[in-house]
């Protein structure tokens, strides 16, 4: 009995060494992409995801925010603005910063089907059953960083772009 | 290097018993650290994870296809059921910080916090992935076998005596290996970088008005020291990730790498990304060591409140 236990937790051990270590590392080689398809559904399914591409390769070098233009019924408008962790005190900012993180999600084109339900959340923050939101623009704001040989920071003009334009259902404001 | 050699250099790596005391104490650290997660998120539990948050389930499926261990696809989609799966989450967290029923309250800490990752992964930072792969492997720890009160109910019981008996550490050296296979993935994605080896990767982080925390001095911007900070974050992250296990630089390492971290909490505002990560420093510290800056932190207390008295 002592001897399975023994014998069972040596290949888990090998087992996730290898499959981690393969998962982890950066090296294009079909061996490391053909372990990492294989234990992937494992790793989905058990949380082992795992990437520590922070800051990399390279780090953001542009300023943005994300914010929502909300046309009413009446044809009245509304900004809306996720919550920028430079205007927030300290406090806030530790309780907000998922914000940030959707927020930087949302401006990815990989992850464009998080718009609509993003779109529909606005909708549901900015309507009242008397004043109801028709149209949801969102619209990402950018302003680069642009390196100086003396190390100083002028801040760029700031740019836009429409990331998604959603027309409101009353379904969901419900 | 014999082969026999290699097996017994494993075995002695993984399974020599030693003190509990380094996974114990980590196992508190890390249950705080749940509870402060989860107690950041309280005023937005339903906003993110509720069945009129940000992102429905259905999204999440559909963007992240495949079986997936989370509680949030199994229990009903209303705010009640959402609010107790967070109260359950919050009260195993806290029991696995005073070490009571550790193992299963690893395993509830670790199921509820993989389900809150699964049910939104677009608000997890890298302190939020460490701890969950971290909670994986402390699920088969044996962290409540000191500074627990499973312990002082076995001594109770008389099942235990004042001695720690020493346990097989091959969960912990799994979470050891997290941490540096963390640090090491981090610096072989930032070689890959140009910034990172020109020198000027830091110039952009310093500028990144969301990060801002508090305001860094002028001269650690100059275009010489932004070169220097961001060759010994590289340096840094090798160290930490394959220099740390040799034991002769271990100690100088995990200094540089507090500081390193130090500096990063007081510039850039993660929050407690960079304890989620320190956290599990504590396994790399001899338990003897532990126990030495224990007993010297004790008398410094005792000498602190004579002196008041």
């Amino acid at each position: 009995m002592r001897m399975a236990k023994y014998i069972a937790i040596n290949a888990f051990l090998i087992f996730h060494i290898l499959a981690i270590t393969c998962w982890c590392l950066p090296i294009d080689s079909p061996l490391i992409s053909l372990c990492k398809d294989r234990v992937r559904p494992y790793f989905l399914w058990s949380g082992l995801f795992q990437s520590w591409d922070m800051f990399s390769p390279i780090p953001k070098s542009a300023n943005t925010y994300v914010e929502a233009t909300v046309v009413y019924k009446n044809e009245s408008r509304t900004t809306w603005t996720f919550p920028r962790m430079e205007q927030l005190s300290l406090t806030e900012r530790c309780f907000k910063e998922r914000y940030r993180k959707f927020a930087e999600n949302l401006s990815r084109d990989e992850d464009d089907a998080l718009l609509p339900d993003a779109a529909r959340h606005i909708a549901r923050l900015n309507s009242t059953p008397s004043h109801p939101a028709r149209t949801i623009i969102l619209v990402q704001e950018w302003s680069f960083i642009v390196p100086r040989a003396d190390g100083s920071y002028v801040p760029e003009p700031w740019n836009q772009h429409v990331l998604y334009g959603y027309g409101v259902k009353p379904e969901d404001l419900q | 290097m014999r082969l026999k050699s290699l097996w017994e250099a494993w075995n002695s790596f993984f399974f020599a018993p030693q003190s509990p005391t380094p996974i114990a104490l980590f196992r508190i650290v890390y249950g705080m650290l749940v509870v402060a997660t989860l107690l950041l998120l309280r005023p937005d539990w339903l906003t993110w994870y509720g069945a009129h948050g940000w992102v429905s389930l259905s999204t999440m499926h559909a963007l992240e296809p495949g079986a997936r261990l989370n509680l949030f696809a199994v229990i009903p989609q209303t705010d009640t059921w959402i609010n107790a799966l967070f109260w359950m989450f919050l009260g195993s967290a806290i029991l696995l910080t005073i070490g009571f029923l550790t193992r299963l309250n690893s395993l509830l800490v670790f199921l509820c916090l993989t389900s809150i990752h699964q049910r939104n992964l677009y608000i997890l930072h890298g302190g939020d992935t460490f701890l969950r792969v971290a909670g994986f492997f402390l699920i088969f720890a044996p962290a409540g076998a000191a500074l627990s009160v499973d312990r002082l109910i076995r001594i109770w019981r008389g099942k235990e005596g004042a001695n720690i008996e020493p346990r097989s550490p091959w969960a912990q050296r799994m979470i050891q290996f997290e941490l540096a296979i963390m640090y090491f993935s981090a610096f072989c994605l930032k070689v890959k970088g140009a910034p990172w080896l020109q020198g000027t990767a830091m110039y952009y982080v310093y500028h990144l008005d969301e990060f801002k925390r508090f305001p860094i001095p002028s001269w650690f911007l100059h275009p010489v020291m932004l070169k220097l900070e961001s060759w010994s974050a590289l340096v840094l992250e090798f160290s930490l990730g394959i220099l740390i296990w040799v034991k002769e630089l271990r100690y100088t390492i995990l200094t540089l790498g507090l500081l390193f971290h130090f500096c990063l909490e007081y510039s850039l505002n993660i929050p407690l990304f960079q304890w989620d990560v320190l956290s599990a420093y504590i396994l790399f510290v001899d338990a003897n060591d532990l126990k030495r800056a224990t007993n010297w932190a004790g008398r410094l207390c005792r000498r602190g409140s004579k002196k008041s008295d």
